[in-house]
């Protein structure tokens, strides 16, 4: 609604590139009365108010752009506007071969590009029916997904706590993450973008003596978590802050297909890696932490945060496990030379990233290039939540609604 | 009113908490990093800039083919029959002139691909990460050992022996017609 | 329940407009009338037995230049935790379906992005409007024919430069369909001159 009305140009650039601006007052006038109109057919009252809210807004994690309609300091609505960081990756990837699509699945999730490698990588084996992996490989993989989720979550907890005004947690985040980052990048070479899971295998094996650097690396980092939670998590006055706030009940997180901590921060005890074990999770002893209500109603803002704190430490549990457990062998040997799945096959894989499900689904055509790959992103279904959970509340709030979805635009715009 | 007293009282504990934490760190070693003035050692097999060892290029195509965001351009020209390239030091023997080589360090998302592919081993990325440039076309990066006009006077020959060997066959092919037209007219 | 048992419930339900079921592939998929679309999701939804209360996913996609679109969602059951997906047919010209926007509210979203990126009109969508590019874009882009549009308020959009003419690479056969996004013409080993400034 709103939409229509300032999408009317007040000025163009013509062909030769000229700015041409419409300053007639009748347009004017029009535009006023335009907007008159519309306001009150969607049945808002002279005294509301339309605020944008981003793009270059530095709680908005991102280029998101939400229009958002206040009585005062209520939140009445918020239509979330998407597409400033869209480079359709989809398009893309029916050019290119499969395994070439590897580096544009990083730069979706970039907090997270391990996960994004391996979901799309699931899915071309499941394409392939490549199902017998060396054992190495899939530890190895688990290991990098894992990490990637820590390193991932300690950004979203940290960004969590700056947008409710605590900037010391989000620099100690931040010295953690960039220890699992040396880690990647003694691993792949890369720090962000890794590149490092492949169809099939791994783009290199463990360098020596990394699987102790990995163990210290834990060691040090869960005294390092309790500290955190003294730091932030039992803070009164960031409870208070966030643990009435956002409201999600169960049932609208499903209508909505949220996944992810949004989904379980509600209650919903749900996650791929138990639930529809992928790779070898089925192996491992870990929970599934679900938002309790501590403080507050169940599915608030702060349960959401709660379950990314748990989360970490199931994590630390599998890797334990996963490092004690990791067999020798040959990461190459299962790469298929070429592939090429049959002609009209499809497949959709969903596995768990940090942010929710990540799922791919791909059509082959018969060659060496997919006819389609669509990414059903985690942060695209739960950001449309943002509505939801912050009408009728005040617009300080929204800052944490965001920032307890915990959105990276990279995925939500593809 | 019980519960006002009890929220501050909660409130500054769970500060102090944090001051605890933060006032021992004040102790510990920093972390961070003058970063012009220090640098990290970087592991080995980081992945920064691209180099091209072009004496051991054989003009395989095979990095161009496989780079998904196509920033790698190369030009080969057929070496003659007579002429010895020589051998690269993995041993492929060199079979084209290289005469263009760019890399475009601009387009490429370092995913390390090209460097996988290679059978030489030729192109392999370093740890020069600091490459920023005041002019775009600064950031293509040249690696062919040919000077310019060497290299188009190369692509010329190519293309006047290619036009002559076409030119040839076709005289040929009408040679071959008109003889088949005259059986037939026989 | 096993996707065939899923099936077979749904093929008593409505008969004719089943097309066809294929349990042979990786997910399980049944194909639909796109007539009986709105009233198959209805169905699976809200029956006793079938209970899928999670969207999972729901795409586009084009079965090439000339030929139709198509449509496919993937569903799960919490409680009963079994999936299926349903897929439809539409015409390339002027392809229209029910949306289920209704039944699962995160439809809303999946569909604003077929609509977008494939030009499928979902009736009875309460806001059906471009959602990742811009509301003034031309043209479709996951569609196979799609041509990208010239210009886009005086920015040009195919990236290319105004360099000199330089082809060899671009004429090598496998690279050809890339040109159209990463064009860019360089003379051979000589320093790349712009010719003149790209019209804004
Ligand atoms: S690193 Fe990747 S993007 Fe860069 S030149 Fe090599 S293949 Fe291309
Ligand atoms: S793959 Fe190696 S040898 Fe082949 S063209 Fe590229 S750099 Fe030269």
């Amino acid at each position: 609604m709103f939409n229509n009305i300032f999408k009317k140009q007040r000025y163009y650039f013509d062909s030769e590139g000229l700015l041409v601006v419409d300053m007639s007052p009748s347009s004017a006038v029009h535009y006023q009365e335009a907007v008159q109109a519309a306001t009150q057919d969607a049945g808002f009252s002279g005294e509301d108010m339309v605020i944008n809210f981003g793009p270059q807004h530095p709680s908005t994690h991102g280029v998101l752009r939400l229009e958002v309609v206040l009585e005062g300091e209520l939140v009445k609505k918020v239509t979330p506007h998407l597409g400033y960081l869209h480079r359709n990756f989809e398009k893309h990837a029916e050019y290119i071969p499969y395994n070439e699509i590897v580096p544009y699945t990083d730069r979706l999730d970039y907090l997270a590009a391990m996960n994004m490698n391996l979901g799309y990588v699931l899915a071309v084996e499941k394409l392939l029916g490549l199902t017998e992996l060396p054992e190495r490989v899939e530890y190895i993989r688990v290991i990098c997904a894992e990490f990637n989720r820590i390193a991932s979550h300690l950004m979203a907890i940290g960004t969590f706590g700056l947008d409710a005004g605590a900037i010391t947690p989000f620099l100690w985040a931040f010295r953690d993450r960039e220890k699992i980052l040396d880690l990647f990048e003694w691993l792949s070479g890369a720090r962000m973008l890794y590149n490092y899971i492949w169809v099939g295998g791994v783009a290199r094996d463990l360098p020596d003596g990394w699987v102790e650097k990995a163990k210290e690396f834990l060691d040090y980092f869960e005294p390092m978590m309790v500290e955190f939670n003294n730091l932030l998590t039992h803070n009164h006055i960031f409870i208070e802050r966030t643990a009435h706030i956002g409201i999600l009940p169960a049932d609208v997180a499903i209508n909505y297909a949220a996944t992810g901590p949004v989904l379980r921060g509600s209650g919903v005890k749900w996650d791929l890696r138990r639930d529809q074990p992928y790779s070898i999770y089925d192996r491992f002893e870990f929970d599934i932490p679900v938002g309790e209500g501590m403080y507050g109603p169940v599915g608030s803002a702060f349960d959401r945060y709660w379950v990314r704190i748990r989360e970490i430490e199931e994590s630390v549990k599998i890797l334990r496990q996963a490092l004690d457990q990791i067999p020798e062998g040959d990461v190459f040997e299962a790469i298929p030379r070429k592939i090429r799945p049959p002609a009209g096959k499809e497949a959709y894989f969903r596995s768990e990233a940090p942010r929710g499900e990540i799922g791919f689904y791909i059509r082959s055509n018969g060659s060496d290039i997919p006819d389609r790959v669509k990414c059903r992103s985690s942060c695209f279904v739960n950001i449309s939540l943002i509505d939801e959970i912050s009408r009728g509340q005040l617009v300080a709030d929204l800052v944490i609604n965001i920032g307890s979805i915990d959105i990276v635009l990279g995925e939500v715009d593809r | 009113m019980r519960t006002y007293f009890r929220n501050v009282y909660r409130s500054l504990i769970t500060i102090l908490i944090g001051m605890r934490q933060t006032w021992r760190h004040l102790f510990t070693p920093s972390v961070t990093l003058q970063y012009p003035h220090e640098k990290w050692d970087l592991p080995v097999g980081t992945r920064q800039q691209l180099f091209v060892n072009i004496d051991d290029c054989i003009g395989c195509y095979k990095c161009a083919r496989i780079c998904p965001v196509d920033c790698i351009y190369i030009d080969t020209v057929k070496a003659k029959p007579d002429e010895d390239l020589g051998k690269a030091s993995t041993g492929n023997p060199i079979r084209q002139h290289v005469v263009r080589f760019d890399i475009d360090m601009f387009k490429c998302c370092y995913c390390n691909f090209c460097t996988t592919v290679c059978p030489t081993d030729c192109i392999y990325m370093t740890d020069k990460y600091e490459t920023s440039v005041y002019d775009r076309s600064n950031g293509i990066y040249h690696f062919s050992k040919y000077a310019p006009d060497y290299a188009a006077k190369l692509i010329v020959d190519e293309k006047e022996a290619e036009a002559a060997k076409a030119a040839a066959r076709a005289a040929a092919k009408e040679k071959a017609m008109a003889a088949k037209k005259a059986k037939v007219a026989e | 329940m096993t996707p065939q048992d899923i099936a077979d419930k749904v093929q008593k339900q409505f008969g004719d407009a089943v097309l066809e079921f294929d349990a042979e592939a990786l997910d399980p998929v049944i194909k639909v009338n796109p007539e009986a679309w709105f009233d198959i999701c209805e169905f699976l939804k809200t029956d006793a037995d079938l209970e899928f209360d999670n969207l999972v996913c729901l795409s586009g996609f084009d079965y090439g230049a000339g030929k139709e679109l198509g449509i496919i969602i993937h569903l799960y059951s919490f409680p009963k935790r079994h999936s299926i997906a349903v897929k439809a047919d539409l015409p390339r010209e002027n392809p229209r379906i029910r949306s289920i926007e209704s039944l699962w509210r995160t439809a809303d979203w999946h569909e604003r992005e077929v609509f977008d990126l494939y030009g499928v009109v979902f009736d009875g969508h309460p806001d059906l409007r471009r959602i990742l590019c811009p509301d003034d874009w031309e043209g479709y882009p996951l569609r196979k024919d799609y041509e990208v549009q010239e210009f886009y308020h005086g920015i040009r959009v195919p990236y290319k430069e105004d360099w000199e003419e330089f082809d060899t690479f671009l004429k090598n056969p496998r690279r050809g369909h890339f040109v159209f996004q990463f064009e860019r013409t360089l003379p051979a080993n000589g320093n790349a001159k712009p010719k003149e400034k790209p019209s804004p």
